[in-house]
């Protein structure tokens, strides 16, 4: 974890239950860092660049991006955030969604995803895996923005 | 169209046919008629010759009365003897005409009467009075019998004349008849004609026109049949897609439900945990509903939940699995079929000793070109499926044997065991259906799985089998793998 500054989550998920269950189970992994949840891409995106407290103006910050979004497609935010003029194109960004599909696993990486999590139906396998995930944020390096900007 | 033809060719003949036979019915007549008319003329000669011997025979008698020669009276009896066979064969040519017949008689009296004055009057010139002879010979010119004879000659003349004159009546009439046909068959025949020919060239050009519509048909049916194709397998894509889509989305809710059942499930242990604490330190403050709900509602309400979406979700990866299997591209490579049916009995070997059966891969095999994941995935979906329902207390025997038939390899999976109600042979390769006494593990899932990965691979499947008999399954599969042309559409 970045020392100076706390690492702000940001997660992009339409579904309130899912994203529940998610911010539940990274909490049981011991993780405090600041969750701000968006359930569409628009406001998400209108965070991520323009807020005032928003990752761009402030720090470093890592995304948990769901692909199956109401407004838009998560592979176009996910296009914007690595975008080579974004200044989060080296923000991490975990896409943690229901496709397991081998063509959009590809194009996600394609697009600069850092990682990608099919959800597990069954719960425990859920709950592992978020909780595995938690374990996973507490250790990565998230590089400063400003340092990309 | 031909009866039709037919009825107006059999009208054509029909109408040549009545006008042959009127044809020769006027000719019958005709000739009929020419005998008729020979007949009078016969007739006619005969009157004539009598009264013409008639004459001559009153002439002779003159002669002799006058000359008293004897040559005369030669001629005389010659001529006399003419009349009588004249007048014979008159009455023999007229013996149909009762009319003739008593004109003839009437000329035979008369002819009696006269013959017989003039018989006297030749004895009286041989006996040398010829002075009396004369005499009566001048009374008797002036005398009745004579002219009588000469009228009934002429009245049978008419009689004849009218016989032939309505004779020929006869003839004209039939031959206008005879006209009257053959005009009416020449019109019949030409209408017939007229109908056929029109018949025949409506026929032909409705030939024609069927041809060239035939012609048109065959030459657009590859395009037809490329189209067809494209739309099935639109279609086709369709449905995957939807079925990808559909199950894809149900897993989101699915995921909650899940996710927040688990969450229940949980915070249902500290509840119980504080109703066992609180009955302990506190027995009155614990109702009998609190403690039911904590220690037996909760949990059985959680666990149907539970188990419920859990089948909820291997039903969905089920069609998820089918829908991608559709997907997914075919990859064709050459495959050593009883190796790979080895590794399928060796992957649920550990089962297969467990349930007591054995298994044996019929050797050598014919080779099969075509995408391996699939083939793998049938024969260990159907060997699972051999060594799973056995008949009770028959030990499990299952043979794996392969043949290949004009350009077609297949692959026999034969068990012993308790068999497929015939009902059901269809039934089981739907998806979620299942068949028999549901006693084992299963989804309905595998033979739909097998089936539409034979689809995709060009083949068959089916099942021979009867309760309790065993049952035996047959891929049927190309032994070289064809990319369907319009699949990549």
């Amino acid at each position: 974890m970045n020392q100076h500054q706390p690492v702000g989550i940001v997660m992009i998920e339409d579904d309130e239950g899912h994203a529940r269950l998610i911010e539940k189970n990274i909490r049981r992994a011991g993780i405090l860092n600041d969750i701000r949840h968006f359930t569409d891409g628009g406001s998400a995106l209108d965070f991520l660049f323009n807020a005032a407290d928003g990752p761009s103006k402030n720090g470093p910050a890592m995304i948990l991006l769901d692909l199956n979004l109401p407004d838009m497609s998560g592979t176009d935010i996910l296009a914007r955030i690595k975008a080579p003029d974004s200044a989060l194109r080296r923000a991490p960004v975990v896409v943690l969604t229901t496709t397991d599909d081998k063509v959009e696993i590809q194009r996600c990486y394609d697009l600069g995803c850092n990682v990608y999590i099919t959800k597990p139906v069954d719960y425990e396998n859920f709950a592992t895996a978020i909780r595995q995930l938690g374990l996973f944020l507490t250790v990565i390096q998230v590089p400063d923005v400003e340092d990309a900007g | 169209m031909g009866r039709l033809l037919i009825a107006f060719m059999a009208i054509g003949f029909l109408c040549l046919l009545a006008a042959g036979a009127t044809a020769a019915w006027v000719m019958q007549r005709n000739e009929q008629h020419t005998a008729w008319v020979n007949h009078t003329y016969e007739v006619e000669l005969g009157i004539s010759e009598a009264s013409a011997a008639l004459e001559r025979v009153e002439a002779a008698r003159r002669g002799f009365i006058i000359s008293g020669q004897p040559t005369f009276l030669a001629a005389y009896l010659r001529f006399e003897g003419d009349v009588t066979r004249a007048l014979g064969h008159v009455a023999a040519l007229t013996a149909d005409n009762p009319r003739q017949q008593a004109s003839i008689a009437e000329a035979r009296r008369a002819l009696a009467v006269v013959a017989a004055e003039r018989a006297q009057s030749v004895a009286l010139v041989q006996r040398g009075r010829t002075g009396e002879a004369v005499a009566a010979f001048s009374a008797e010119a002036t005398a009745q019998p004579m002219q009588h004879l000469r009228r009934i000659g002429a009245a049978m003349l008419a009689e004849e004349r009218g016989l032939l004159a309505r004779r020929d009546a006869d003839q004209r009439a039939s031959v206008t008849t005879f006209y009257t046909v053959l005009a009416m068959a020449g019109i019949i025949l030409l209408l017939v004609a007229i109908i056929a020919t029109a018949t025949v060239l409506r026929y032909t050009r409705e030939l024609g026109a069927s041809r060239d519509q035939l012609r048109i048909l065959n030459d657009t049916l590859e395009d037809q049949v490329a189209e067809r194709t494209a739309d099935l397998s639109r279609a086709n894509e369709e449905i995957q897609r939807f079925a990808y889509i559909v199950s894809h989305d149900l897993r989101s809710p699915l995921v909650n439900v899940m996710g927040f059942t688990a969450e229940l499930s949980a915070a249902t242990g500290p509840l119980a945990e504080l109703v066992d604490r609180a009955e302990a330190a506190a027995p009155d403050i614990v109702t009998q509903e609190a403690r039911l709900a904590a220690r037996e509602d909760l949990p059985e309400a959680i666990g149907f939940i539970r188990t419920s979406t859990q089948k909820m979700d291997r039903l969905i990866n089920a069609i998820l699995k089918l829908s991608r299997e559709g997907r997914r591209t075919i990859a064709p490579e050459r495959i050593d079929i009883a190796a790979v049916a080895d590794n399928a009995v060796a992957a649920i070997q550990q089962v297969v000793d467990a349930r007591g059966v054995t298994v044996t891969v019929e050797r050598p095999m014919p080779a099969l070109v075509s995408d391996r994941l699939a083939i793998e995935q049938i024969l260990s979906n159907l060997i699972e499926n051999a060594t799973k329902y056995l008949q009770p207390g028959r030990p499990g025997e299952v043979a794996v044997t392969a043949s290949q038939a004009r350009g077609r390899v297949i692959i026999a999976v034969a068990d012993n065991g308790r068999g497929i109600d015939t009902r059901d042979h269809q039934r089981i390769f739907d998806l979620f259906r299942r068949s028999g006494q549901q006693d084992q593990p299963g989804e309905g899932i595998g033979l739909a799985h097998v089936r539409a990965l034979a689809y995709r691979l060009g083949g068959t499947i089916d099942v021979q089998s009867s309760l309790g008999e065993g049952a035996t399954f047959r891929l049927n599969l190309p032994a070289v793998y064809q990319a369907p042309q319009e699949a990549t559409a």
